[in-house]
């Protein structure tokens, strides 16, 4: 086993990397910008150094720093988080040029899957399915309208040269089809000067479901179920979920194996996840593949009782992953939300700076992965991600009261952040149901607001107490921030009028 | 100590209200509006706040801006508050300990400036009138903190003032 590991990160997942090693008698390494100096998790390493400025360029993604500091404090292995270096292949390249081991996958399964087209291609080589359609032109729209029909309803017309969803038509039935594709053609002429056309399957509310795969250096392959983030804004997740509220025992096998035939193909060693798309009928097809330890990880560990990141330290020192584990299932159901420094109020705009309180929630069933502590600064430099609020419960519902419950007991006072999201969102009826989809959440946004739960009686007169007392104590104690005229001493004063009716 | 409290919230709009707090042993006795209410306030951390009002039990965050406003967080309800003393505003007509040295005075509320009481260059007494600012509908007459003299106006009759600025200054 390691000796010590260099953790090429900051944040909350540093801080996650850190516990890991910890608990394995690991010593860590950690690395920090110029404003990450108090940051927890330089608090929390063995050993810490600094590799440059604030801007990521100038640290935290440079490889020859990075490197430098590890040989330096002889470091036998490099845990690259997510997010900053972990998808790109120079810096396992560099781990290995000088003898460090890079506790991922090897550079060339990075290259063979990390790209989307390259991705897509490996799936179809493996046979698992991806979005259904033709890379290139159709000739003529005979040719094509059969294509549809093997493909299924609804399809989707798009211009080889297109963009900006011209000549691109959605074809409902195979009524439309001979109009829709006159259309879609004339339209493409117009605007690219190119009438051709491809083909593709169109999903109505596709849901992101993906599936975490674990293979060992020595062949063995293991799918861990699956994690719906179908909840996300503008392409980010915001809620992940295991298992999925629509993934059967049959499917969550199917898209297991596809995931594990398609990392098999690519030589993949260490975690990594698939992401498939699922429609509505739950056809599954390839979206990509994420080559590194995910955000999300958390739930997928409540649900299999793993320790991931410890899985992968143990398998970059070459142990084998257990034969059980090929037919491993979830237990209960986790659920985790990103809480961000920024404001739900105000589009999301982030919203760094200084943590002046703190609570954090506790008590059965909750997790809280957190890089920040009260009295810490966040900085505007990097992705405003406060903590991971992650909840497990016996069933979906448990887990959402749970996750609920713990939101009220979260506070964080001085900075922005979005739980009001999340209290809305939990209190959906759609997503009670599961009914969900990758662009559910956009859509609910656009909704209006429901309007504001009235806060129940006495809440105004509790706050106004609380703002009258918390003037009361703040004056009556010495305060560094806001410096205020002291009284005069009234000795002072008497013996000035004392001396005043003395003088003449 | 009586207060006035101004509150905003998305929930139930602006409101003032008056809340007094007298200390009672370990404890404070409370007033809002006039009204004697059984509550129970302590502050259980820096900044959080534990009030039991009538056996209810909430707990208050409070969050200072540095534009003097308060923020008041209770579980996802929010309120913004503007605190004032209502004796500080309208000076202290006895028993005031008498400051010493340069003082500013700063308009304790937004208003607007109806009248000068003095000149740049008149001898003031403590707890003399100075300028009079009109604000949600009520003449407050800001008085001198000190015997001195008037160093310095910085206001004009019908001028707009925000909570902060300074009026005038007495040396």
């Amino acid at each position: 086993m390691f000796r010590k590991i260099l953790i090429a990160n900051r944040g909350e997942i540093a801080v996650r990397i850190l516990r890991a090693c910890r608990e394995m008698n690991i010593r860590t390494v950690g690395v920090f910008s110029e404003v990450d100096r108090n940051a927890l998790h330089v608090r929390l390493a063995d050993e810490a150094y600094a590799i440059g400025l604030a801007a990521s360029r100038e640290s935290y993604l440079r490889i020859d720093k990075l490197i430098d500091v590890a040989k330096k404090a002889g470091c036998n292995a490099l845990h690259p988080g997510y997010g900053f270096l972990a998808e790109n292949p120079a810096l396992p390249r560099a781990c290995s040029d000088v003898g460090i081991t890079f506790i991922g996958p090897p550079a060339e399964a990075m290259e063979a899957m990390g790209s989307k087209t390259a991705g897509k291609q490996l799936a179809r080589r493996s046979d698992v399915p991806t979005v259904p359609g033709t890379d290139d032109s159709l000739e003529n729209p005979e040719e094509a309208q059969s294509l549809a029909r093997t493909m299924g309803y609804p399809v989707l017309l798009k211009a080889i040269a297109g963009g900006g969803g011209k000549g691109m038509r959605v074809v409902p039935n195979d009524a439309a089809f001979a109009a829709a594709w006159r259309d879609a053609a004339s339209e493409a002429l117009n605007a690219f000067d190119d009438p051709r056309v491809f083909l593709e399957k169109y999903l109505i509310g596709p849901r992101h479901i993906e599936i975490q795969v674990f293979a060992d250096a020595h062949g063995r392959v293991v799918s861990l179920g699956e994690r719906e983030c179908s909840v996300q804004r503008r392409h980010q997740k915001v809620i992940e979920e295991a298992p999925s509220p629509v993934v059967t025992p049959d499917l969550r096998r199917k898209m297991g194996e596809a995931a594990v035939r398609l990392a098999r193909a690519g030589g993949y060693v260490n975690a990594g996840t698939v992401e498939f798309l699922v429609d509505a009928d739950l056809n599954f097809y390839f979206l990509e593949v994420n080559a590194r330890l995910q955000v999300e990880h958390p739930v997928t560990e409540q649900v299999t009782g793993l320790d991931l990141v410890k899985l992968q330290i143990a398998i970059a020192a070459g142990h084998r992953l257990p034969f059980a584990w090929e037919s491993i299932t979830p237990r209960g159901h986790a659920m985790e939300v990103r809480l961000y420094a920024e404001d739900p109020d105000n589009n999301f705009f982030p919203s760094p700076g200084h943590i002046l309180a703190r609570h954090a929630p506790t008590g059965p069933g909750i997790r809280l992965d957190e890089g920040v502590y009260e009295g810490y600064t966040v900085p505007m430099e990097y992705d405003p991600l406060l903590s991971k609020l992650i909840a497990w419960g016996n069933s979906r519902e448990e887990t959402i009261a749970r996750l609920r419950r713990a939101l009220d007991e979260y506070t964080i006072t001085g900075i922005r952040t979005n739980v009001s999201l999340f209290r809305r969102i939990l209190a959906e009826p759609e997503f009670l149901k599961g009914e969900i989809h990758t662009k559910w959440l956009d859509e609910l946004l656009t909704r209006p607001r429901p309007p504001a739960v009235a806060p129940r009686q006495g809440t105004e007169e509790a706050a106004v107490i609380a703002a009258a007392l918390w003037h009361i104590e703040q004056a009556g104690k010495p305060s560094n921030e806001q410096p205020r005229a002291l009284a005069p001493s009234r000795w002072k004063l008497q013996g000035r009028r004392e001396q005043r009716d003395r003088t003449p | 100590m009586k207060f006035e409290v101004h509150l905003q919230s998305v929930a139930l709009g602006a409101k003032t209200r008056i809340v007094e707090l007298e200390r009672e042993g370990s404890n404070y006795r409370v007033k809002i509006d006039g009204q004697a209410v059984h509550a129970d306030a302590v502050q259980v951390a820096p900044n959080t706040i534990s009030v039991l009002l009538d056996g209810q039990a909430f707990e208050v965050h409070v969050t200072p801006s540095p534009d003097g406003t308060i923020k008041l967080q209770s579980g996802p309800h929010e309120f913004l508050a503007e605190l004032r003393d209502p004796r500080a505003w309208q000076g202290r007509k006895h028993g005031a300990a008498e400051v010493e040295g340069r003082q500013q005075i700063v308009a304790p509320m937004p208003g607007k400036v109806i009248r000068l009481l003095v000149k740049v260059g008149d001898e003031v007494e403590a707890g003399q009138g100075l300028v009079v600012v009109e604000a949600m509908k009520m003449q407050n007459e800001i008085r001198s903190p000190k015997t001195g003299r008037v160093e310095r106006l910085q206001v004009k009759e019908g001028q707009n003032v925000n909570a902060g600025e300074v009026l005038c200054v007495v040396s």
